[in-house]
């Protein structure tokens, strides 16, 4: 079955290719909510709000852009928005870096681990920021549309996010080194 | 010109240097080492893997869904592929799955049941979307050909039983008999010229016609 087939019956409601489409894109979906609410819990809230709005406006989904862009725009959308209502009742601040142990090869899961939980560790302006370009590559003028603010201003916490992020992960190497083998046991 | 700090060096990993800043770049082992670092930071987030969501994620989704009336389960039709077929064909596939089903129900309820639906095990009338209106129509054939073996025991078992089945009770058979009409003669007003449909709706209206005497001639019997 294509997919323009699959979506024109999960519009329709049918379970099976909700399902389908779920299984296709869940991974996507939930990776960049889940950095962009840098927490587990909030991750799997907003990952579900923002199938639930997805399927809510399947019947408008006319195949202009492609399903996946159409549904990452939707899950960005939902979980940024899910921040801002949380910001209202919480301040949160960067704690600071935990020891994390240095990978050996760049690519690793290791090092993976090592990027996401120094991303979680980033301020929440420049952590939206910082995946928005960096790991889903939004341009500057797209990421003041979803956020509201000047591409001038996006550039500039884009920046202070990526020194902030090599600060994290040079702090965790020497706590790393300063360990030796001990620090590899995650 | 001093060490360039980590946010200048965070620009270029993107823009263009300025002439300076070039040029202490390339005379600063230490500038051109972080710059080297952001770079391969800058590359490995670009690589991230997708993640995959809690167990049990979508359990949690459906609930949501279901009790928002945004997903349902498909269909009959949709379950046999025959979502997009014309609604003609689709009212005569519901009278041969509806008649298949009646006949299956005569010989479950009837004595020696299991063994003969041993037989027919192996024939399911639901399976998987078909791909093509061939599959489709090869689906429907099918179902239909469980029909007509489900027919044949119920008429084996009713025999056995001392008895002509499709005598027991003309009335509820007239009545399926007059929906399958109406199905028949609605197909053949969409094609006027199937010969199958044509065979259909004849053989209906003689069957229903039989049915008829047969209910008006145990009337008069019973007076």
């Amino acid at each position: 079955m294509s997919e323009s087939q699959l979506i024109q019956q999960a519009a329709d409601g049918d379970a099976r290719a909700v399902r389908a489409l779920y299984d296709r894109y869940a991974p996507r979906v939930y990776a960049v909510v889940r950095r962009i609410a840098g927490d587990d819990e909030l991750a799997q809230d907003y990952a579900q709000e923002a199938w639930i709005r997805a399927i809510r406006a399947l019947p408008s989904f006319r195949g202009d852009a492609r399903f996946s862009t159409w549904l990452h725009r939707i899950a960005v959308n939902a979980a940024l928005q899910a921040l801002r209502k949380a910001e209202t009742r919480r301040k949160r601040e960067a704690s600071p870096p935990e020891q994390i142990p240095v990978a050996p090869k760049p690519g690793d899961a290791l090092l993976q681990r090592r990027l996401e939980r120094a991303l979680d560790r980033l301020p929440e302006g420049m952590r939206r920021v910082l995946i928005l370009h960096d790991v889903e590559g939004y341009t500057h003028d797209e990421i003041g549309d979803v956020l509201g603010v000047a591409p001038g201003t996006s550039k500039s916490q884009l920046f202070k996010a990526r020194a902030k992020m090599r600060e994290m992960l040079t702090a965790s190497n020497g706590a790393a080194q300063d360990h030796g083998a001990e620090a590899w046991g995650i | 010109m001093g060490h360039l700090n980590l946010e200048t060096l965070a620009r270029l990993v993107d823009d263009i240097p300025e002439l300076k800043e070039a040029e202490h770049i390339a005379s600063c082992e230490a500038c051109a080492s972080r710059l080297e670092a952001l770079r391969d930071q800058t590359e490995q987030l670009r690589s991230l893997p997708e993640l995959v969501p809690p167990q049990g994620d979508w359990q949690v989704l459906e609930a949501k869904l279901r009790s928002e009336g945004l997903i349902r389960d498909p269909g009959l039709f949709a379950r046999l592929g025959l979502a997009e077929t014309p609604s003609w064909m689709r009212a005569a596939a519901a009278i041969v799955i509806f008649l298949g089903g009646t006949g299956f129900g005569a010989v479950l309820t009837s004595h020696g049941a299991s063994q003969r639906m041993a037989a027919l095990e192996g024939e399911p009338i639901v399976q998987e979307s078909a791909t093509s209106t061939q599959d489709a129509a090869e689906r429907l054939r099918r179902a239909e050909q469980t029909y007509v073996n489900a027919l044949a025991h119920y008429r084996e078992v009713a025999a056995d039983q001392g008895g002509d089945a499709s005598r027991a009770d003309p009335r509820s058979r007239f009545a399926a008999l007059e929906y399958l009409v109406a199905a028949s003669q609605a197909a053949v007003r969409q094609a006027p010229t199937d010969p199958f449909l044509n065979g259909l709706l004849a053989s209906t209206l003689a069957e229903r016609e039989a049915t008829l005497r047969r209910i008006s001639t145990q009337q008069q019997n019973w007076f």
